[in-house]
């Protein structure tokens, strides 16, 4: 693991001596300064208590019930009782179904998100038209609408189309970024003009340039969009909480809240499988692909 | 030069690559934000007749004693949240900036990163349990400390505190992230040159690095500051807004109004009002962001 990771923070790599340090098995070449040593002791403590909650979570999904609540507690998973997991498969929560859910609108929607965000952004950025400034201005002003804001008319239009309880109602309001929209935009302005300028000489028209030129040359952009649309709709409460009210319909973290609502007194152990559940396949996706996500929230927070 | 039929067709694609964006945002952004403007001014509640009341619920809420109280949770929440967030962020990455074999220091930022990758609703249910009063894990430390046992969760004058700790755990990750990145585009001759003149870390840090990571700071503190003032998840999972109104949020109070008491046009009234606090907050910022933000 250790040294595929060097590579991964490109921009982190500034260090030349940091890397020399890593690469000498010698105790003697180890020796830092203090006031480095203080740093990362402070570091360390963090970090552990960052990773206790998580930590104490699997633990505890993995013990018995009755001794969810033992003190000292124990941080490390000592015992292996999966029966907590088949719980929660037995549970009153159709825990499969509402990850299918979830699933389902966390996809249209990224998918939505690239498709629609990366033509705007194109058009943005590289077409002319008539108020194009003006549009794209007030499509960024929406920046500072907060989305519960307007939930209450977007209600009343789901109720009117007979969307409530329906993954359409969360879909199609995600289907609109802003923020993707401006995100795509500022990538393509980086895309040399000549090379669009070559392609219309060649008799391209703006559908050609977008589909061979730009889409081909946007995997950086689209794949950093697409994990920060995927991570938003994935972890979405508010809007699924008022629109989808049925078991067969809600998505995974509604379901996981109600079973936390009834299970907690009783059985906090199946709680924790629950949550370990959702969380774990995300610790995996972050293990794997740990380069792009991070890449991507930094471009999500540098203009 | 292309031709005009050519610049015609080129402006009819633009309008069509911009087409589902913008029938989307007319439909789920501007429309809805007349609407709201348009509902706040009627007594609307989903199974009677819709009246006009005209200023009637802006009225109401001078008024309303409980949304002084949400409103007044809501910029403590706000206020700490966001302190925190941005001055342990800061501070994890200016000490994750200092020399390290690269391993390490990509495997300390990844922990501190994860959990801003977690659902607020799953934080919210593990630290329930955290939390406890009797059972809870933080408590049985605080007692070989001598403090304690303090009911985070029941207690009207920790449940604030209860939630802001959770929030920081959750999201100051997010802000070493970026804040770490904008320390990688400081140039080190910066650093070089005022070592030679002899500055003193502490003055390295107030001279160079803050000046030239503000607008990064800058940013932060407004996606921050915006997404705090509309705090939902965390706290309607934690506590639902309990006891009594003491972690009730302005978000979760428009929610309670408009779809469990139906009074849409009161809900839609305080979203106004929160939409205002929003803006003038911006507004606000980027006004006093032109004294203390330098741009290169």
């Amino acid at each position: 693991m250790a040294p595929d990771r060097t590579n991964k923070g490109r921009m982190l790599d500034r260090s030349a001596s940091g890397e020399r340090l890593s690469s000498t098995t010698g105790p003697a070449r180890l020796r830092w300064n203090p006031k480095i040593d203080f740093a990362f002791i402070f570091l360390l403590i963090g970090a552990v208590l960052v990773a206790a909650p998580l930590l104490w979570m699997f633990s505890t999904s993995l013990r018995p019930s009755a001794e969810s609540y033992k003190l000292p507690p124990q941080w490390l998973p000592t015992q292996f009782h999966f029966e907590n997991y088949s719980a929660v498969f037995q549970s009153d929560v159709p825990i499969v179904a509402l990850f299918l859910n979830s699933l389902k609108i966390t996809a249209a929607v990224t998918i939505g998100q690239l498709v629609f965000c990366s033509m705007a952004g194109f058009a943005f950025a590289r077409l002319r038209f008539p108020g194009r400034s003006l549009l794209f201005v007030l499509l960024l002003a929406s920046l500072m609408i907060p989305n519960q804001m307007t939930v209450i008319p977007i209600f009343l239009i789901m109720k009117t189309l007979g969307l409530i309880d329906n993954s359409l109602s969360i879909i199609l309001p995600g289907l609109v970024s802003a923020f993707g929209v401006f995100m795509m935009r500022q990538f393509y302005l980086t895309l040399p003009q000549e090379l669009i300028d070559a392609a219309k000489m060649d008799g391209a028209g703006a559908w050609t340039v977008y589909r061979r030129i730009a889409l081909p040359l946007s995997g950086p952009a689209l794949s950093a969009l697409g994990i920060i649309s995927f991570n938003t709709t994935w972890n979405s409460y508010f809007y699924p909480l008022i629109f989808l009210t049925s078991w067969e319909k809600m998505t995974l973290p509604q379901g996981i809240a109600l079973l936390s609502g009834y299970m907690q007194s009783g059985n906090p152990a199946v709680v924790m499988a629950a949550v370990s559940l959702a969380i774990l396949p995300i610790l995996l996706v972050f293990v794997l692909a740990q380069r792009w996500i991070v890449d991507a929230f930094v471009h999500s927070g540098i203009k | 030069m292309l031709k005009l039929s050519d610049r015609r067709r080129e402006s009819l694609w633009g309008f069509l690559f911009i087409f589902p964006t913008y029938l989307g945002f007319m439909v789920f952004v501007l429309g809805p934000l007349i609407a709201v403007a348009g509902i706040s001014l009627t007594k609307f509640d989903l199974f009677g007749a819709t009246t006009f009341v005209g200023m009637q619920n802006f009225g109401r809420m001078f008024s309303d004693d409980r949304l002084k109280i949400v409103y007044g949770n809501t910029f403590f929440f706000t206020a700490f949240a966001v302190f925190f967030n941005l001055t342990i962020g800061l501070a994890l990455a200016v000490l994750l900036n200092k020399k390290m074999p690269n391993f390490l220091r990509n495997f300390l930022r990844s922990i501190y990163f994860f959990p801003v990758l977690i659902a607020h609703t799953y934080v919210a249910v593990i630290w329930q349990f955290l939390y406890a009063r009797d059972t809870g894990v933080i408590n049985y430390y605080l007692h070989f400390l001598g403090i304690g046992p303090i009911s985070w969760l029941t207690d009207q004058r920790w449940v604030l505190p209860s939630v802001i700790i959770m929030d920081v755990w959750k999201n100051t990750g997010f802000a070493m992230l970026i804040f770490l990145a904008g320390l990688q585009g400081i140039p080190g001759v910066y650093y070089e040159a005022a070592q030679i003149d002899g500055a003193s870390p502490r003055k390295r840090f107030a001279n160079i690095t803050l000046p030239l990571l503000s607008p990064t700071i800058f940013f932060v503190l407004v996606i921050f500051m915006i997404g705090a003032i509309q705090v939902f998840d965390t706290i309607i999972v934690l506590t639902g807004g309990g006891p009594g109104d003491a972690s009730r949020s302005v978000v979760i109070y428009i929610y309670e109004q408009a779809f469990q008491n139906f009074d849409l046009g009161y809900a839609s009234a305080v979203a106004m009002t929160l939409f205002a606090v929003v803006l003038i907050l911006t507004m606000a910022q980027f006004w006093f962001s032109r004294r203390w933000v330098h741009y290169e």
